[in-house]
């Protein structure tokens, strides 16, 4: 669309002979390493351009700075805790199976050696894939944020998307008795009470908070002030130290700014550093095998779906058969209504066949939110309002509970029916809710 | 007892759901043990004073047209405030026996302290002329220390100010109120009385270095997430793509490869697929159709909606045989697999929080409720899936301990672990 809008300008760069496409490239030398520097300030642990421009030619010296970069932008929280970075090897590995469950397609990189000696120019063709393919910069950055006020998750898939630090654990290899299983549920629902207790806690002294400090914030629309700012007032090191990390957000967020001007000129290089690349011999196709947790997960979407197709099955046909029965001696004057009512119909489920192809409701306010305690609810304005957030959660349970009900109906009938196969034995069912 | 692997999946799983709520947990305490220390008494701190503020403007004046103080002043104004502690300590020591001398600073420093106080803007007239006898004594000290620093001396003035109001108002009631004059000389040499967010957080003012890094930040962040296209911007993106097609090309592997991830990406679209079309079948089963025309509608939505799960499934298949697997490279480890997910991920992310008004501290407890309870039943659907595939089979073959085993998973399974039933044994009457 806007490519036949940008083709003049090309055209007549390269009609107007080499004197022009000289200037050019001059001034995209200069304009490369800044670039690139703009880049680096913008990533944690981001070498220089020199690394950068060593990495093009596959020198071995700046291999470990990016074995390093990408460890950090691949794992970013492991990267945050307090705990040392784990060793080259662990990094490597690390590296290595991320990039290849978001699908790189390069086979050199699995090839490398794991002493995070080698292989500079990989990973620079790695690390512009990433940011190619979406928006890595701006994630990042989101990650790592600053946060100033008090935040509510809206929804949780922050919350499921980001594993929490992996829990060395030793596995109960032994086999265990179900009352070890009732254990643990009772022990679990038990820390989602204390867990519900203390939140409710927490909100009553958020709640304090915001209306002692009303009036004290300089932004009008915020009024008064979070916990954040309120503790930077009380701790005056503290408080040094968030302005600190806000100073240096800010400085990644105007290099991000810049890098985002000038990444063309980064792109053009890009494609000379795959040019240097041999290209690499097509592979025999591997036998497939899938991930064993990604197998657990579609086991379980296929019994799902197998058991809705038969009910569905189940409740179709007969409906199916008393129709005709019903209809079959029924003249054309029927037929236009008929049509009528399928084409609604199949409205209606491209509808719904959107709702989950489009990744849901867009209309759903997502990500988190900053929590501001204000009188003036009704007006408009920015921001949502608590009451809205309610409802959408009230019906989100609401949901999920007809959810677990139809489970736990299931599971009833399940066993009903084995246990039926049992017979001199009365079943006490416990006193309903 | 279990089978070992049943065992170990299940155990896993279920210790999963704990470290989950656990590290909720650890969160909250945190939180809330910031949040308890603020509301408490502030302590006094050990280092220099906080970051003196600009004078609170709820007297509505007109906001003094103070120039930023630099890093280098701040960092003289923490001497200068460290010396004025000291200097009241001292005088604290001497006051006792001290206290004509005392009378003669004060006099002394009278016309000063006049000029100073008319030259600190932001502060109403009638309050400065209230507490000028209280400011006396440190004002003296201060006078052959520093002769002539306009502006960080109404900073102290503000600084010192903000804990002797402290002492002197009796009410509750937040804002300056009117001195209490009656307070002799020598109390106002006490070290500064504690803080409480309840009677004084009102008069808090965030320093002006904070606001000014703050601002710049939201700036930034709405710069960042603008998506506005410009020709640069367009050109980038199309180069981007092209690079990744290079990319592509000069693989040597299959192109049409699907990534782990993008596989669990799409499993859980269509968990959200079986999600809904369940539901929309329960709605159709449960409406009672009142003519022949509905019927027919419903008749046709269940046909549709049986087409679309063949679909679905159908794409499973085709996942399941086009995820490539790979000889070297351990797999990824640490997923999570998550309940469903009806966001999506989104595609317009926004960077930065938005704003959430709540009106009171009730609303907010029902949100945060609801939400823990939404977060408690995904965990728990997902536990039920897990149970279900795993001990329903177990079930179904008859072992050992086989009617404890049925209890215990009627249990677990129909009853969330809170209700047993009760099995009696039919024994014919002889």
């Amino acid at each position: 669309m806007a490519a036949a809008a940008r083709n003049p300008r090309k055209v007549s760069a390269s009609c107007m002979g080499r004197r022009r496409r000289r200037v050019d490239r001059g001034a995209a030398v200069g304009a490369l390493p800044e670039a690139i520097a703009a880049l680096s300030r913008t990533l944690p642990a981001g070498p220089s351009p020199e690394i950068f421009r060593r990495a093009k030619f596959d020198r071995p010296e700046a291999a470990p700075a990016l074995w390093q970069l990408l460890f950090r932008v691949l794992s970013p929280l492991s990267a945050n805790g307090a705990s040392a970075p784990p060793a080259q090897e662990a990094q490597v590995r690390v590296v290595k199976s991320e990039l290849h469950s978001q699908g790189y397609p390069r086979r050199a990189l699995a090839q490398l050696p794991e002493d995070g000696s080698q292989g500079s120019r990989e990973l620079l063709l790695a690390l512009a894939w990433l940011l190619a393919r979406g928006p890595l910069l701006e994630r990042l950055l989101a990650q790592t944020r600053v946060r100033l006020g008090d935040e509510i998750p809206l929804c949780e898939c922050e919350a499921l998307a980001r594993p929490g630090p992996p829990v060395p654990r030793v596995e109960a290899d032994g086999p265990v008795d179900v009352r070890h299983l009732q254990w643990l549920m009772g022990k679990l629902r038990f820390q989602w009470r204390k867990l519900i207790t203390s939140q409710q806690e927490q909100c009553a002294l958020l709640g304090k908070i915001h209306s002692y400090t009303r009036g004290c914030h300089s932004d009008r629309s915020l009024g008064h002030l979070s916990v954040a700012e309120t503790e930077l007032l009380r701790d005056a090191e503290g408080g040094q130290q968030l302005l600190r990390r806000l100073e240096s957000e800010n400085v990644r967020l105007e290099a991000a700014l810049h890098w985002r001007r000038q990444e063309l000129v980064f792109w053009r290089w890009m494609d000379t550093v795959l040019g240097t690349c041999p290209p690499e011999a097509s592979q025999p196709t591997f036998v497939p095998r899938i991930p064993e947790r990604g197998a657990g997960e579609w086991e379980l979407v296929a019994r799902e779906l197998q058991a809705l197709q038969e009910e569905l099955r189940g409740a179709a046909e007969p409906r199916r058969a008393a129709w005709e029965a019903r209809v079959g001696g029924w003249g054309p004057e029927w037929s236009a209504v008929r049509r009528a009512s399928r084409e609604a119909v199949g409205l209606e489920l491209a509808a719904l066949q959107r709702a989950w192809e489009r990744g849901g409701a867009a209309a759903q306010p997502h990500g988190p939110c900053r929590l501001v305690k204000s009188d003036a609810g009704a007006s408009g304005g920015p921001g949502l309002r608590a009451a809205q957030a309610i409802e959408v959660l009230r019906s989100r349970e609401a949901c999920l509970e007809a959810v677990l009900c139809q489970l736990q109906r299931q599971c009833r009938q399940e066993l009903a029916r084995l246990a039926g196969a049992l017979p001199g034995l009365i079943w006490i069912l416990p006193p309903g809710r | 007892m279990l089978p070992a692997d049943c065992s170990r999946r299940l155990v896993a799983e279920l210790r999963d759901a704990l470290d989950a709520c656990a590290e909720r947990q650890r969160q909250l305490e945190r939180s809330l043990r910031v949040s308890r220390r603020l509301l408490r008494t502030w302590e006094p701190a050990e280092t220099p004073a906080p970051q003196p503020t600009p004078a609170p403007e709820t007297s509505g004046e007109a906001p003094s047209p103070e120039s930023t103080p630099s890093p280098q002043d701040l960092k003289e104004l923490e001497l200068l405030t460290q010396a004025l502690e000291k200097a009241v300590r001292v005088r604290k020591g001497i006051s006792k026996t001290g206290e004509r001398h005392k009378a003669l600073s004060l006099k002394s420093g009278s016309a000063a302290t006049s000029a100073t106080t008319a030259s600190a803007p932001s502060r109403a007239s009638s309050q400065a002329s209230c507490r000028v006898s209280e400011t006396k004594p440190p004002r003296g000290i201060q006078q052959t220390v520093v002769p002539a620093r306009g502006l960080p001396e109404c900073r102290l003035l503000s600084v010192g100010d903000r804990t002797r109001m402290g002492r002197g108002s009796r009410a509750t009631k937040p804002g300056p109120g009117p001195r209490d004059q009656q307070i002799p000389p020598s109390a106002a040499l006490q070290a500064p009385e504690a803080f409480t967010l309840k009677e004084k957080g009102i008069l808090l003012r965030l320093p002006m270095a904070y606001r000014k890094a703050a601002s710049r930040n939201s700036r930034l962040w709405a710069q960042l997430s603008s998506t506005q296209t410009s020709d640069s911007v367009d050109a980038a993106a199309t180069a981007k793509t092209q690079f990744l097609q290079k990319m592509q090309m000069t693989s040597g592997g299959p192109g049409s490869g699907l990534s782990a991830a993008a596989m669990e990406a799409e499993v859980g679209l269509l968990r959200t697929a079986c999600l809904l079309l369940r539901r929309r079948m329960e709605e159709v089963l449960s409406a009672d159709p009142a003519d022949c025309m509905q019927e027919y509608r419903c008749l046709l939505t269940l046909e549709g909606l049986q087409a679309i799960t063949e679909q679905c499934l159908h794409r499973l298949q085709e996942l399941r045989a086009a995820v490539v697997g790979q000889q070297l490279g351990p797999w990824p480890v640490g997923r999570r697999p998550g309940a469903s997910l009806p966001c999506g991920g989104g595609t317009d992310p926004i960077w930065s929080p938005q704003l959430l008004l709540y009106s009171s501290t009730q609303e907010l407890q029902t949100l945060e409720a609801l939400r823990l309870r939404v977060a408690m039943l995904d965990q728990q659907i997902h536990l039920e899936k897990v149970l279900m595939a795993e001990l329903l089979p177990l079930v179904g073959t008859q072992g050992p301990h086989w009617l404890a085993l049925c209890r215990a998973v009627h249990s677990l399974l129909c009853e969330g672990g809170e209700r047993f039933l009760t099995v009696l044994r039919d024994e014919p009457a002889d």
